[in-house]
């Protein structure tokens, strides 16, 4: 019972760790991205449709990424070579993806809202061998590849950042675009190619929705889960692992949602949680730096 | 001239987008917009139907506009729209049996008063702590969302409704239609007059000169002696306040109730309004006008023809993009 909670909580903190990282990687390099939300609804659309149609589960988390991290270059070439302000052109895409995908759903299938094809492949689930009955480690268990590479991301990503000429260039273009240049590199790709990866992540993160647990696509899938992830990694700050920890949070605060339904606990004010506490963060930053410079 | 061709030039661009899916998908690109066009301006009732589609967006529109110009990227009148909105169902259903002349006044005053209260935090948390008002403001629209959702769930929902909607506000408190049948409403007269009197505010006034130095140089008009934050933060709920008026008068002129859902994003065209507008007056009104006839052709070509409604949100994100884009030249402002 328990760790039928434990695992959903995870489950749902797959998708929102995923696009966080990407977000987190993207915003050290100088972009605040709010388009993941596009880009995670077209990579679950695009994952259902690849695993209908081929029955290959890797091959529809490749399309999956690969259509997110060519929406996420789209924006970022807005950005980087058009001068746009990045939060316009983020709402832009975020308004002109989710419109472009009802319009296919409509067009294509002639469907309005989910599309259900049939033999959608599910992401299948690994079993840990005797863990399964073990109490609270049994969560473990059953649970599914991205979800374990999520994980895996998050001390990657910490070593990339801080361990890594590229991690150190990447930081360096989001701390002061024009020492980058200075010293002969290009900022605006560095800046670009984080994008790309923030885009690919969040497809990802919307294969997760679609063929990790239902195998159909709903035009209201993501469920702002890819504000929910700049929530994450504007609690994480510049560190993967409190972003991961925001994760974490907002994935169990989710799957708490769900199970406390009809329970009383009113679902509509639990999900705003998680916007609450940016704004206690933002706040807390604020004071701090405040504090400092009296100091 | 330029700057006219300046504000043509995102409007083309997103039309061509819609084109090549348009074209993609089967249709006949130059069909549709024809008949778009021929949906949204060809005579009284569609005109009406137009004006009905532009008069939140007028409002929220020139929301944008205000904090722009002072240079205040509130991107929170969303939620001021859901809260304003819901504020006016709220005291147009409980005090219906005020009279008119002073039920619809106090239920739009209300509306304006929370809209403007909804944005006190993060104006104060950007001019006292310098937290980016952005992203609070964003994030205050899923809060805003959420509470006026669990209201209309709970405490507020009408008797023996099983949808999330509060009961129908009183026939007093319903703006006066201005060309019955038509559901053009006295709401697109107050939007408009807010609209006029925003651009004799902003060219012939001092607090309109100050806010417009305030966005262009905010270190100038410091060390020039004006006071910036107050300017910021003023300009902060004087948007926040017309958001919350926008989602009033959508309540009391057209919807006659607040349901879970009630806009359709109409903060965040108003965000695309101004930006085409570059916050002036007159840009403001006709690109209200502009995506009220999108909106209002969108559903009358996906009756008459198969292309679906969306293509109208497929046009609205690329003006967004496209508005904000700098081609060529470099250095010209943005917001």
């Amino acid at each position: 019972m328990i760790d039928d909670f434990l695992r959903a909580g995870l489950m749902m903190t797959t998708p929102i760790l995923l696009t966080a990282i990407g977000g987190l990687v993207n915003r050290l390099g100088g972009i605040v991205n709010i388009g993941l939300e596009a880009m995670m609804l077209a990579g679950a659309l695009v994952a259902v449709e690849v695993s209908a149609a081929t029955g290959g589960v890797a091959l529809a988390l490749l399309a999956a990424a690969l259509v997110g991290a060519a929406i996420g270059l789209a924006m970022s070439l807005v950005i980087t070579r058009l001068r746009a302000n990045e939060i316009i052109v983020g709402l832009g895409f975020t308004v002109a993806v989710a419109g472009f995908v009802r319009y296919l759903l409509k067009t294509l299938y002639g469907v309005a809202g989910t599309y259900n094809p049939p033999g959608v492949a599910l992401l299948p689930r690994f079993d840990i061998p005797f863990l399964g009955g073990v109490p609270v480690l049994g969560a473990l268990s059953h649970l599914d590849a991205l979800t374990w590479a999520a994980w895996a991301l998050v001390p990657l990503t910490a070593f990339a950042l801080h361990r890594t000429r590229w991690g150190l260039r990447l930081r360096a273009t989001g701390a002061s675009e024009e020492t980058v240049r200075a010293v002969g590199l290009a900022p605006l790709a560095i800046r670009d190619v984080s994008t790309t990866i923030a885009g690919a992540l969040a497809g990802l993160a919307g294969a997760h929705l679609s063929i990790g647990v239902v195998g159909l696509f709903n035009e209201g899938i993501t469920g702002g889960r890819g504000f929910i992830a700049l929530a994450a990694f504007y609690f994480g700050r510049q560190s993967p692992w409190r972003t991961a920890l925001g994760a974490l949070l907002f994935g169990f605060f989710d799957a708490a949602q769900i199970r406390l339904q009809g329970r009383g606990l009113p679902a509509d004010l639990v999900q705003t949680l998680p916007y609450v506490i940016v704004i206690i963060v933002l706040t807390g930053l604020g004071l701090a730096d405040r504090a400092r410079r009296a100091a | 001239m330029a700057a006219r061709l300046n504000a043509a030039a995102p409007f083309a661009l997103a039309l061509l987008i819609g084109a090549a899916v348009l074209a993609a998908t089967g249709h006949d690109p130059l069909a549709v917009y024809r008949l778009m066009i021929e949906e949204a301006f060809g005579g009284e009732r569609r005109l009406a139907a137009t004006l009905t589609a532009a008069t939140p967006l007028l409002l929220t529109g020139l929301a944008a506009a205000v904090a722009f110009r002072a240079g205040v990227f509130n991107v929170g009148v969303e939620g001021c729209f859901y809260l304003g909105g819901l504020v006016a169902a709220v005291v147009g259903w409980r005090f219906g049996d005020w009279p008119a002349a002073l039920l619809i006044p106090a239920a739009l005053l209300l509306a304006l008063v929370v809209g403007g209260a909804w944005m006190v935090l993060p104006g104060a948390l950007r001019v006292r702590l310098g937290v980016d008002e952005v992203v609070t403001t964003l994030m205050l629209n899923f809060v805003a969302i959420g509470v006026t959702s669990w209201l209309v769930n709970g405490p507020l929902l009408a008797r023996g409704s099983a949808n999330s909607a509060t009961p129908p506000i009183a026939a007093s408190a319903e703006l006066p239609r201005l060309l019955p049948p038509t559901s053009l409403n006295a709401g697109f007269l107050i939007s408009l007059a807010l609209v006029i009197a925003y651009g004799f505010w902003g060219r012939l006034t001092v607090g309109g000169f100050r806010s417009r130095l305030v966005g262009l140089n905010a270190r100038f008009s410091r060390a020039v002696g004006l006071a910036p934050d107050r300017v910021v933060f003023g300009a902060m709920l004087a948007s926040g306040a017309l958001g919350g008026l926008a989602g009033g008068v959508h309540a009391l002129g057209l919807v006659h109730r607040f349901v879970a859902g009630f806009s359709p994003g109409y903060g965040f065209t108003g965000i695309a309004i101004a930006l085409l507008a570059r916050n002036s007056a007159l840009g403001v009104a006709l690109a209200a006008v502009l995506f009220g006839a999108l909106t209002s052709a969108g559903a009358n070509i996906q009756l008459f023809s198969d292309v679906p409604i969306e293509i109208v949100e497929i046009l609205q994100g690329a003006v967004m993009i496209f508005a904000v884009a700098q081609f060529g030249r470099r250095g010209r402002a943005v917001a």
